[in-house]
């Protein structure tokens, strides 16, 4: 999958908080200030529980 | 008795296990997958990072927090290390920042700095504010017209913005003394072994333990209510009904949960009060490192740096917090509520504070995780704290959104969590 494709959205409830990431298995979010998914994200949804401020939309 | 808990967090779970061990049938419903809050660890890269706190109670073994748990019976070994609290300042004075070399000086010669005129005075202030707390101001305002001098202002934000995610102008002064006159009553910080899980985790095993039960990924959306009381929650869409119930979850959202409509007498009030609490918000930089960065298992205050506040190395406590052969090192910077929108600047000030605090030495930035608004800090900033109650008699709200006076962080927790159960368990 090229870079962009995935569905995953963060959106602005995002405090950038790093919990996501640290449930991502494939390491796909990067994080500073808010939350950004790279070309790694598989879209496979786990993030998106560990959010605390329902941040990550599918 | 049946008691809910809406939420999983520190205060959450201090009251599920009071509760629990006192005969009541205790149920607790957190949203996420994982228990513990803003209090927990989170595994990353080997390493024992948090989901907020930096594994650090602000009193240690001796504090709120350690009494409540050995009163509900929770062994946790928490440990205060010498020096507890560490002061950077710059090698040369009249030196404004750590670029030219720096040397630290214990928390207790802070008054070294002073110039001798203060110093006098502080000897009068220490007495005279014990007998009569000034109030009406900002601790900031107290110090500019009783103490003014550049080290005043740099200590004191680096000692709220460690302690509170706050500067000492957001501070009301009664606060401030409050809690400087509880750090001598009841002493510096500690770590939990184990980090903060150590003592969440102990939490979970003695609420299950007294039969009561967690439920993850089960998020309460209502509260049910009838003749002004709670009589029930909704959580996934069913209904669990209960004689009292905690809310976890902070004042305003626990009021919106209660809603508008309900002709409980006090809500408007209530609602508007909560509405008007200002989470505090701040930046917590995690580094990794083969050799130790500060030497010591205390806090490294930074009044000189351009936005970290403090530092600490929990490591040198236990060492099983990071992989073997490896350090973790957390550095806390508080962002004020107009610098919200420039949270990418604000990182990257705190970054180059790092470079200069430890200039010359090998580390390697971990993660970068910041808090604000939903997921803050703290819920309420001390000092502005609604008390446990709501205007509903059987729900209380518990947490760092009802901290008890003078108590930092999650020492106000322990406090708020004791105040609520003295009222509830007496009833
Ligand atoms: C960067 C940072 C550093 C800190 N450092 C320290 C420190 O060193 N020492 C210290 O003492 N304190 C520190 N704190 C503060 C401390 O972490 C918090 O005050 C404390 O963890 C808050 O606990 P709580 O119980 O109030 O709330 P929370 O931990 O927020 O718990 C509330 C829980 O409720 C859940 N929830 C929310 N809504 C619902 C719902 N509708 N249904 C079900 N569940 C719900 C949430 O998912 C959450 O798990 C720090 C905080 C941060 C962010
Ligand atoms: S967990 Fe949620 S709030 Fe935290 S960084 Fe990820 S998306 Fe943002
Ligand atoms: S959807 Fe899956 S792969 Fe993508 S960022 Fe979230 S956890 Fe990682």
């Amino acid at each position: 999958m090229k870079s962009g494709e995935y569905t995953m959205k963060v959106n602005d409830n995002c405090v950038g908080c790093g919990q996501c990431t640290a449930f991502c298995k494939l390491d796909a979010i990067e994080v500073r200030g808010k939350a950004n998914m790279t070309a790694a994200c598989i879209d496979c949804k786990t993030c998106s529980a560990y959010c605390p401020v329902k941040a990550i939309e599918a | 008795m049946k008691a809910i808990i809406i939420g999983s967090g520190l205060g959450g779970l201090l009251s599920a296990a009071k509760l629990s061990q006192s005969g009541y049938e205790v149920d607790v419903f957190e949203r996420l997958p994982i228990v513990g809050g803003r209090f927990t660890n989170i595994p990353y890269k080997g390493f024992q990072l948090s989901t907020g706190a930096l594994h650090m109670l602000p009193h240690g073994p001796t504090g709120p927090l350690a009494q409540l748990l050995e009163e509900i019976g929770v062994n946790v070994e928490i440990v205060r290390r010498k020096p507890n609290v560490v002061i950077r300042i710059p090698r040369k004075r009249g030196d404004t920042d750590y670029k030219y070399g720096h040397k630290d000086i214990l928390f207790e010669d802070f008054r070294t700095q002073f110039s001798l005129l203060n110093r006098i005075k502080l000897i009068y202030y220490i007495v005279s504010t014990r007998k009569n707390p000034p109030t009406g101001q900002s601790f900031e305002q107290w110090c500019r017209k009783h103490l003014d001098q550049d080290w005043t202002y740099r200590l004191s934000d680096a000692f709220f913005g460690w302690a509170l995610s706050l500067k000492a102008a957001d501070v009301p002064v009664e606060e401030g003394f409050a809690i400087i006159e509880n750090l001598y009553h009841y002493g510096g910080p500690g770590v939990p072994m184990g980090g903060c899980k150590g003592i969440t985790n102990a939490l979970v095993n003695v609420i299950r333990s007294n039969g009561g039960i967690i439920h993850t990924s089960s998020e309460v959306s209502s509260l049910i209510t009838e003749d002004g009381k709670v009589t029930g929650v909704i959580a996934e869409g069913k209904e669990y009904n209960t004689d009292i119930v905690l809310s976890d979850i902070g004042h305003p959202a626990t009021s919106k949960m209660i809603g508008e409509e309900t002709g409980i007498l006090g809500m408007d009030k209530y609602a508007h009060n909560a509405a008007e609490l200002k989470p505090s918000a701040g930046i917590k930089i995690c580094l990794s490192s083969d050799k130790t960065l500060i030497g010591h298992g205390g806090v490294l205050l930074t009044p000189y740096a351009k936005r970290v506040n403090g530092i600490n190395e929990v490591t040198n406590v236990d060492p099983s917090l990071a992989p073997e052969g490896k350090h973790l090192t957390m550095a806390h910077q508080c962002v004020h509520w107009n610098d919200m929108d420039n949270l990418e600047k604000e990182i990257q000030l705190g970054l180059e504070d790092l470079m200069d605090i430890f200039a010359g030495k090998e580390y390697e930035v971990l993660l970068i995780q910041s808090y604000s608004n939903d997921w803050p800090v703290n819920r309420s900033p001390s000092g502005a704290d609604l008390k446990n109650k709501t205007p509903i008699p059987n729900l209380y709200v518990v947490g760092d959104g009802a901290k008890g006076k003078g108590g930092i962080e999650v020492e106000g927790i322990a406090l708020g969590v004791k105040n609520s159960m003295q009222d509830l368990l007496i009833k």
